[in-house]
């Protein structure tokens, strides 16, 4: 059993100075900008067909989600001939819970309101992180129900800006919100000023230093 | 009042940026993407500029002058 002490005693392991200079310096934050906005541009669009037009999901007369009831329907329908759109029996068994019990009708305000936000916040580069993972997430899902479209795409990127989180939003409000509010392992000068009698310091590990680390 | 101002200014051209964003997206839609997509890259671009040449530096002036 020694040889599994071994093995698994702790060793921290180094990113690369190429991987670090990409997903944590700033002097790429044009590129991020570029992927960013783009992004955020897809999601405004994506939402903007749901929240506005003769196809949107919400606000509608009647009852709302009937374009999603319409999808989820499409989606978990097993044609007699060819194969599903749905790869996995448990996906499947899960829209169709949310199917059978109208739970379309809130859910699609999830959804249009959701994409949104994402847009906008990574717009202007505000919680770009979480806004990317959200994101990520609704991609994942749609191309768990089958619906391919941009979301490969999107998907990829949206985990490209998800590992730059601390410099994705670096030309945008994350510039000036991390260091404040800082993250749940590092708190910033806002949430440490209110938890250590007002000797705020600003996240050390999201105030850069001058080049490389 | 010169820090409230500046913040102030600084998050309305944020806020003008989201606005400007949906409002394209809304009425302009995915007509020529490259088209709508540059109008917000300098909006972006113009209020990254307002925080760091304003805000930043009246924030930075200010705590300077109270740290002496």
């Amino acid at each position: 059993m020694a040889f599994l002490g071994r093995a698994f005693e702790k060793r921290e392991l180094h990113d690369p100075g190429a991987v670090r200079a990409v997903f944590s310096n700033t002097w790429l934050a044009p590129l991020w900008l570029v992927a960013r906005v783009y992004l955020g541009y897809q999601w405004i669009l994506a939402g903007s067909h749901k929240v506005w037009g003769d196809q949107r999901w919400i606000g509608v007369d009647g009852p709302d989600g009937l374009g999603l009831k319409a999808f989820w329907d499409r989606a978990i329908a097993i044609p007699a001939q060819g194969s599903p759109a749905i790869k996995y029996d448990w996906y499947r068994t899960f829209l169709k819970y949310m199917d059978d019990n109208a739970w379309y009708h809130w859910f699609s305000w999830v959804i249009a309101v959701g994409e949104m936000t994402v847009g906008v916040l990574l717009i202007v580069g505000a919680f770009t992180g979480l806004a990317a993972l959200v994101g990520a997430t609704m991609n994942f899902n749609f191309m768990l129900a089958g619906s391919a479209s941009t979301n490969p795409v999107l998907f990829i990127l949206a985990i490209l800006i998800l590992l730059g989180w601390k410099v994705s939003g670096w030309i945008g409000v994350d510039r000036w919100l991390l260091p404040v509010l800082g993250t749940p392992w590092e708190p910033g000068r806002a949430v440490a000023a209110l938890t250590h009698n007002g000797e705020g310091r600003a996240a050390p590990g999201l105030t850069p230093r001058r080049g490389p680390a | 009042m010169t820090k409230l101002t500046a913040l102030i200014l600084g998050v309305a051209a944020w806020a003008a940026v989201a606005g400007l964003a949906v409002v394209i997206a809304f009425n302009m839609g995915n007509k020529n993407q490259v088209l709508m997509f540059l109008p917000i890259l300098v909006g972006v671009v113009v209020a990254w500029g307002i925080g760091e040449v304003v805000t930043e530096r009246v924030f930075n002036d200010n705590d300077n002058k109270e740290g002496v």
